[in-house]
């Protein structure tokens, strides 16, 4: 007993002086340091404009002067009080937290950067802190005392913290991880998107997001393709799709009154290698045309199936989304199909039905060559077309040849949207297993629900901020190490046009001998197309494993 | 006992310090978490900054060479290039070893060790700058690429080719 510390002993340890320069301070008292190579550079006015969204100008998140207009602080104000007001779940999630920790490891940008404030609490905290001081009534009272804001974790809403708001709700890719381990269940992902739709009313976007959604807008797709162009590039594929395989599969085009309107993202019609898996989708569209006579159309209106208006507003999301039911009332199709595309699918699972529905003159979607009701689809009548797809080789409509894809020693990486927004996870893989010989899981707590992000979705897939895109996606990359050194994997399938870009970049920096490919890319290899001539060559004009090229002709 | 046989001796304390000082040099918050001993896919950064001072001390025991060095230093170093530290800050974790040996060796193997540090220092500082280079040579072909489907679209790149065009990424 006589070790212990006499109360005056401890007292005396008590240091009453201010806090020393090498102590941690608490994160409210570091302000942010915006680094390059970590943030997305500034929307462009002419794309702001097009938009009609406030605050259309120039702006560099560089310098000092961001061109607010004077009142920005009475704006988001108000901001924050509609959204609260409008929903419940924004408020919910404002008043229940109590940071607990639970996710505040589970974020690939705080296991990948070491930031504190990547940790999804503190990232919340952020907005919390000045929810806290200007609209709960413990806030008001605290802050009349001295101390009383901080022993409230409430902050007033300074040009320092705007700065952080823009800084850290643009490096979190809205994946949801968080969510899943979160007690309360708060959507970490749903207060960035208030986040940013609160830093929309003031015109602080970023570029990799604005242009394209005026793209969409004003063109019809993310990368401002014309109509013309965008058949051109798939008339370029019809062509390529012939050399390998002998059969021209010219797709159907904007044809009134074909059984499914087809709906992808734009990047698979024009980013490698998205591209390859668009071809897969076009030989799988004529097989069925030539076996069944289903048709297929194209459209080139609704030429996008990514919508990255769902990472500017929520009604900006629903112009966007309009053009895919407008679409399909306007050919009068039965349902609509939609490709491999991760965000899109969140869009259409949770949001489409409620924003642009009923969409009460399409049908229940049933599958016309199996017979299989879609219940998944019941409502937003769109289907997955890996659902689709795993549904004809579940009932034995394809012909798939695997040795074509014997070369490749596959993983899966579930797309975060997909996976934890539709709890779409055994279609791909199956589909996977019935194209391929070699297919090895990555560790569970890295797939499936607590699957790891590609560290560049939600708008973030950006050129400039490559460092954020390394360190985010770090926790996915490690885990792909570890299946390419135990199990010899040579490629990452995955469904989504974001990973199909930015995971061979990753992929070059963390584990350079891994590639990169969709999963009707897959089927576009595998599949036994009628009348087609003997295959030597894959999609990418690769020599098919096993086969002995054909001799050129010569004399 | 000469230098290399006190290290092995000492292995697992001074292994255990140096990967405290390593995870020190992230905020404090942070490396509380980074600094558990968790599963090697739920804290890769942890996981991985451990090993690799395992490796590279085990390395220091036996013969090396500078190559064999800096292949045993890329996971650390990989992972400080792409995190918010200056160039300094991100090698500034080797020499959190020479204060670690102050404290075990004798003068007279003290200027041994420190020699020995500043040799992984240097080839630090060789994989750093290698992984600065990776990051700039993959934003250049991300770039590269976006403007060559462009301009092949529009018919202007008839005779270039995808690997002509990033052919400076092999050199």
């Amino acid at each position: 007993m006589s070790d212990e510390i006499k109360p005056d002993e401890l007292l005396n340890k008590i240091d009453y002086g201010p806090t020393k320069k090498s102590e941690p301070a608490s994160w409210m008292d570091t302000s942010t340091q915006i680094r390059p190579g970590m943030y997305c550079y500034a929307a462009k006015a002419e794309s702001v404009e097009t938009l009609s969204l406030p605050n259309a100008r120039p702006w560099n998140p560089l310098e000092d002067d961001w061109k607010l207009p004077d009142n920005w602080q009475e704006i988001l104000h108000q901001g924050i009080k509609e959204r609260l007001e409008k929903f419940r779940t924004f408020k919910i999630f404002m008043d229940v937290c109590v940071r607990c920790g639970a996710c505040a490891d589970k974020c690939h940008f705080f296991l990948g950067t070491g930031d504190p404030k990547n940790m999804p609490v503190l990232r919340a905290e952020l907005l919390r802190s000045v929810y806290r001081n200007d609209f709960t009534t413990a806030g008001k009272i605290l802050q009349k005392f001295p101390g009383g804001q901080r022993l409230n974790g409430a902050r007033p809403l300074t040009l320092d913290v705007l700065k952080e708001w823009w800084y850290y709700f643009f490096q979190c890719t809205e994946c949801r991880r968080c969510s899943v381990f979160c007690p309360y269940g708060i959507d970490t992902a749903e207060i960035t998107i208030m986040g940013r739709e609160l830093l929309n009313l003031i015109g602080l976007n970023i570029d990799w997001i604005a242009t394209p959604v005026s793209n969409c807008f004003q063109t019809g797709n993310h990368l401002g393709i014309q109509p013309h162009a965008f058949k051109d590039m798939i008339d370029f594929f019809v062509e390529d799709i012939e050399d390998v395989t002998g059969v021209n599969v010219e797709p159907q085009m904007n044809i009134k009154g074909a059984d499914i309107l087809f709906i992808t993202p734009s990047g698979d019609v024009f980013a490698d290698p998205g591209t390859y898996t668009c071809e897969g989708y076009m030989i799988l569209f004529k097989y069925l045309k030539d076996k069944y006579d289903l048709n297929v159309t194209w459209s080139t209106y609704a030429s996008e199936g990514g919508n990255f208006g769902f990472f500017t507003s929520h009604e900006t999301m629903k112009r966007l989304n309009a053009k895919m039911y407008a679409e399909a009332k306007r050919l009068g199709v039965k349902w609509i199909l939609g490709g491999e595309c991760g965000h899109m699918w969140r869009v259409i699972n949770q949001y489409m039905d409620t924003m642009n529905g009923p969409a009460d003159f399409l049908e229940e979607p049933v599958n016309p060559i199996t017979g299989t009701k879609f219940e998944n689809s019941k409502s937003t009548k769109m289907v997955h077309i890996t659902e689709f797809t795993a549904d004809l080789i579940k009932h034995g409509k394809l012909e798939l040849d695997k040795s074509r894809n014997a070369n490749r020693i596959m993983t899966f990486h579930d797309s975060c949207n997909p996976a934890r927004g539709m709890g779409l996870l055994d279609e791909p893989r199956y589909i996977i297993e019935n194209c391929c010989d070699h297919f090895y899981e990555m560790p569970p707590n890295t797939i499936r629900e607590l699957t790891f992000c590609c560290g560049s979705g939600a708008g973030l897939n950006a050129g400039e901020n490559i460092e954020l895109r390394m360190a985010g996606g770090l926790p996915r990359a490690n885990a792909v190490k570890y299946v390419h050194e135990k199990f010899g994997v040579n490629s990452l399938g995955t469904i989504c046009a974001i990973d199909r870009a930015a995971l061979p970049t990753l992929m070059e920096y963390w584990v350079p001998e891994v590639e990169v490919c969709g999963i009707h890319e897959l089927v576009g290899n595998a599949l036994i197309l009628p009348g087609e001539k003997r295959r030597t060559e894959d999609l990418r004009f690769e020599p098919l494993p096993g086969v002995e090229p054909e001799e050129e002709e010569d004399e | 006992m000469d230098l290399k046989q006190i290290l092995k001796k000492n292995k697992g304390a001074i292994v255990k310090e140096w990967f405290r000082a390593t995870i020190d040099t992230y905020p404090a918050q942070s490396a509380k978490i980074l600094g558990k001993d968790s599963n090697r896919f739920d804290n890769p950064v942890g996981a991985a900054t451990h090993e690799t001072i395992e490796d590279v001390f085990d390395l220091i025991l036996g013969d090396f060479n500078q190559e064999m060095l800096e292949k045993a230093l890329d996971p650390v170093i990989r992972i400080r290039a792409v995190q918010a530290f200056s160039a300094s800050e991100a090698v500034s974790f080797v020499f959190a070893l020479k204060e670690i040996g102050e404290k075990i060796l004798d003068d007279s193997v003290i200027k041994k060790f420190d020699k020995l540090v500043d040799k992984i220092a240097l080839a630090s500082f060789n994989r750093l700058m290698k992984c600065k280079e990776d990051i700039f040579l993959l934003k250049a072909t991300e770039s590269k690429r976006r403007i060559h489907r462009a301009f092949e679209r529009a018919g202007l790149v008839a005779e270039l080719t995808e690997e002509d065009l990033l052919g400076s990424k092999k050199s």
